[in-house]
């Protein structure tokens, strides 16, 4: 048995720190978040293209590096501490999807930094209202919701009342905002030309990536907050003496640590489960997404707050990961969705053996 | 990454299972129940279940082949743990005698001492209590203040232990006692006492929160025992102790969290058998699952670092928090979602017969206690994980 990651994984993580530390640190993230039109930099897309990092998780064929989730999850972990700014595992999810539909070319496009994808199937804003999108003669009407990135994209991968449509672009659409300014979402109403690729189903299966790798940036942000907080707390003094001495703010550094390190065990073991082909992948995988976004956002709240007055400030960066936790808790895969997913698993395993021989797991 | 278990691994698995299901005629959930088995039959049924999982040939595994060891890893004793608790087996009598004095004796014993008590340990003939704590020494253990004095051949017992685990059916007791008052850590030594045959020795049944007796308090009044019985040399108590708390580990990563499965499986059906399906319920039974999964994956890490051989660190404090905080949450959960039923004690005929809510709701209150109470843990991780300054 082995936890740590291989010595190709490790050269993964390595480079893909210094890159987002040499092309974006947190002041050039938070230009790109606050102040850009497109919320991210087409520089750094022609490096990630290059560098093999849209292709990822796409198989060669499709023009990928044919790796898997662990290798999503180091990457992810990276671009959460860094607050990364764009679409990144939208592309990614969006290339997989395309060639789970046997579309290879379009994604190997994607993998190249040549065509923007990203997916769309959310229906609505709020529960009860109408919505959607569907498909007839070679065209998408309707519309969707919370579509990242909306304004950047080439294509949009749509799921419809007749299956999973790729609908060519340009797209009217209204910006929605939120309150994590890096995000760039937008309200899609749709008349487009479109070509049906299958079953909706085949994004549920791309979105497995996702979803875990939403889950390794929360578990980016749950140690990158505990870390600011340990170091800031060391510096900071009052009443003669560093505010790290006080044991009320140990035991809660204690537990942001309880979550940045539980977050990693059910992360990576998920991502590995995920690779592996292993049958409690789905109880795993909801676990995880629900945890790491939950304890980042715990972790960041806990950091603003150990920062004092400062955190407060739109000065300090605090905010920024408060807020990214915030988007990663309610998408690719909202909290409520994800612990009832890891239920209904988990109820299974209950139920399949009365005796309980499954709780291995 | 590989966090499965190999082929031989689950060679081992499988046949202890069949081993389990030959050997184990009535799982300790009945036994607990049937009303006929008083604390002493209780005792009496874990007394022979232990023999027979030492004629099995799973105590020891790692110890010396001479003592019962079979060369077996971390990760079988993980794999027993998990096994036992999936089993529903009754725990093992002897876990402390087994689990702390025999490695110290393994280690920092004369051989002398290993033949006399080992076996007899591992058959359960005799049964053995740790006698750590004392009123004045929980958290703090250094400040334990068991005074032992040595006259010719003897050591001259003084004091106090308390939270004595199995006191009352004890035979002998493993002490901390204090041999120079001047010094913390090097003024303490470790000593075997005989419970039973010792002037000056009482043990007193200490009645707990559940009703139940489990625990004991030893009182030691110019006890004298022979200087024979000291473990290593006077003064390496604190040392030895410290070692044999760490030597135990495989088992602990994986047990306590499949255990807490089982229960947490038994609640999941109880839930949908009695229609408790609002999504309110559902969200906390899915937070548990979520905590669970979290507990899994950390005992699968600890265990991987082990089976590699990498020393156990701070880890352990953190899987205690995580675990015993969630057991205490998964009880404390059970109650509410399940109402005025789970307050029946398990002898009351409308009791469910899964699991045995109301008495283990109780219990879990001790874990966030014992073995370095929460609060412990929590300075550990600041310390020593976290590096933070000491005030």
């Amino acid at each position: 048995m082995r936890f740590d990651i291989s010595e190709d994984q490790q050269l993964l993580r390595d480079a893909t720190r210094d890159f987002l530390a040499g092309e974006c640190p947190m002041e050039a993230a938070r230009r790109l978040a606050e102040e850009s039109d497109e919320g991210y930099s087409a520089d750094h897309w022609a490096k990630l293209a290059e560098l093999g990092y849209l292709g990822l998780v796409a198989g060669e064929q499709a023009g990928g590096q044919g790796m898997g989730a662990v290798e999503l999850v180091i990457v992810a972990e990276e671009m959460g501490r860094a607050c990364f700014p764009g679409p990144y595992l939208d592309v990614v999810v969006a290339a997989r999807a395309l060639e789970l539909a046997e579309r290879d070319s379009v994604a190997a496009d994607i993998a190249a930094g040549k065509l923007t994808v990203v997916l769309a199937t959310r229906d609505t804003v709020w529960p009860g209202e109408s919505g959607g999108a569907t498909f007839a003669d070679g065209r998408v009407t309707g519309s969707k919701a919370f579509v990242p990135f909306a304004a950047s994209a080439d294509k949009l991968l749509v799921t419809t009342d007749k299956g999973l449509a790729l609908v060519d672009g340009p797209f009217r659409l209204d910006a929605m905002t939120t309150m994590d300014e890096a995000t760039r979402f937008a309200r899609v109403n749709f008349d487009n030309t479109a070509e049906l690729l299958g079953d909706n189903a085949l994004v549920e299966k791309a979105n497995e990536l996702g979803t875990i790798g939403s889950a390794a940036m929360a578990l980016g942000v749950c140690q990158v907050t505990l870390e600011m907080t340990v170091e800031y707390t060391r510096e900071r003094e009052a009443f003669g003496r560093p505010i790290a001495t006080f044991q009320a703010l140990q035991h809660r550094m204690a537990d942001m640590l309880l979550r940045a390190e539980g977050s990693r065990s059910l992360v990576y073991r998920a991502a590995w489960a995920l690779d592996a082909g292993q049958s409690e992948a789905a109880l795993m995988l909801g676990s995880a997404k629900a945890w790491a976004a939950e304890s980042a956002l715990a972790n960041s709240r806990e950091c603003l707050q150990m920062h004092g007055g400062n955190g407060f400030t739109w000065e300090y960066s605090v905010h920024r990961y408060l807020k990214l936790a915030g988007t990663l808790d309610q998408f690719n895969g909202a909290r409520d969705e994800m612990l009832e997913s890891a239920l209904l698993a988990a109820e299974e395993l209950a139920s399949e053996n009365a005796a309980g021989k499954a709780a291995t797991g | 990454m590989d966090l499965g278990f190999s082929t031989e691994h689950e060679k081992f698995r499988s046949e202890l299972r069949a081993w389990l299901s030959d050997n184990l005629e009535q799982s300790w959930s009945e036994s607990l129940r049937d009303r006929g088995n008083d604390e002493h039959a209780l005792i009496e049924l874990r007394r022979q279940w232990q023999r027979r999982m030492y004629q099995g040939g799973y105590l020891g595994m790692r110890w010396p082949a001479e003592w019962g060891g079979r060369g077996a890893t971390e990760v079988e004793e993980a794999i027993l743990a998990q096994e036992i608790a999936l089993a529903d087996a009754p725990p093992i009598l002897n876990a402390l005698g087994l689990g702390l004095c025999a490695p110290a004796l393994i280690h920092h014993g004369s051989e002398e001492q290993r033949r006399r008590f080992i076996p007899p340990m591992l058959n359960a003939d005799e049964i053995w209590c740790q006698g750590f704590s004392e009123p004045g020494a929980g958290s703090d253990l250094a400040s334990l203040r068991l005074k032992a004095v040595v006259d010719g051949d003897f050591f001259v017992l003084n004091g106090q232990k308390c939270w004595t685990t199995y006191g009352p059916w004890g035979d002998w007791i493993f002490v901390l006692a204090r041999n120079d008052a001047e010094d913390r850590y090097g003024g303490i030594s470790f000593i075997l006492v005989d419970l039973r045959n010792t002037e000056g020795v009482e043990v007193r049944p200490l009645k707990q929160i559940t009703g139940e007796s489990e625990f004991g308090e030893v009182f030691f009044d110019n006890a004298r025992v022979p200087r024979s019985q000291l473990v290593g040399e006077t003064g390496q108590g604190w040392k030895i102790a410290m070692t044999v708390l760490g030597y135990e580990r495989g088992g602990a990563t994986l047990g306590p969290a499949t255990e807490l499965g089982t229960d947490l499986f038994a609640l999941l059906r109880t839930c949908r058998e009695l229609g408790i399906t609002d999504t309110a319920s559902r969200a906390k039974l899915g937070l548990l699952v979520a905590e669970w999964q979290v507990l899994m994956a950390n005992g699968y890490r600890t265990l991987a670092g082990l089976s590699e051989g990498n020393a156990p660190g701070p880890e352990s404090s953190i899987q205690k928090l995580v675990w015993s905080e969630l057991d205490q949450r998964l009880r404390a959960t059970a109650i509410e979602l399940l109402g005025p039923g789970a307050q029946l004690s398990r002898h009351d005929p409308s009791a469910r017969t899964d699991v045995d809510w109301s008495r283990n709701y109780l219990w879990a209150r001790a874990e966030t206690i014992f073995s370095g109470s929460s609060e412990i843990q929590r300075n550990i991780i600041a310390k020593r994980v976290l590096g933070l300054p000491q005030a």
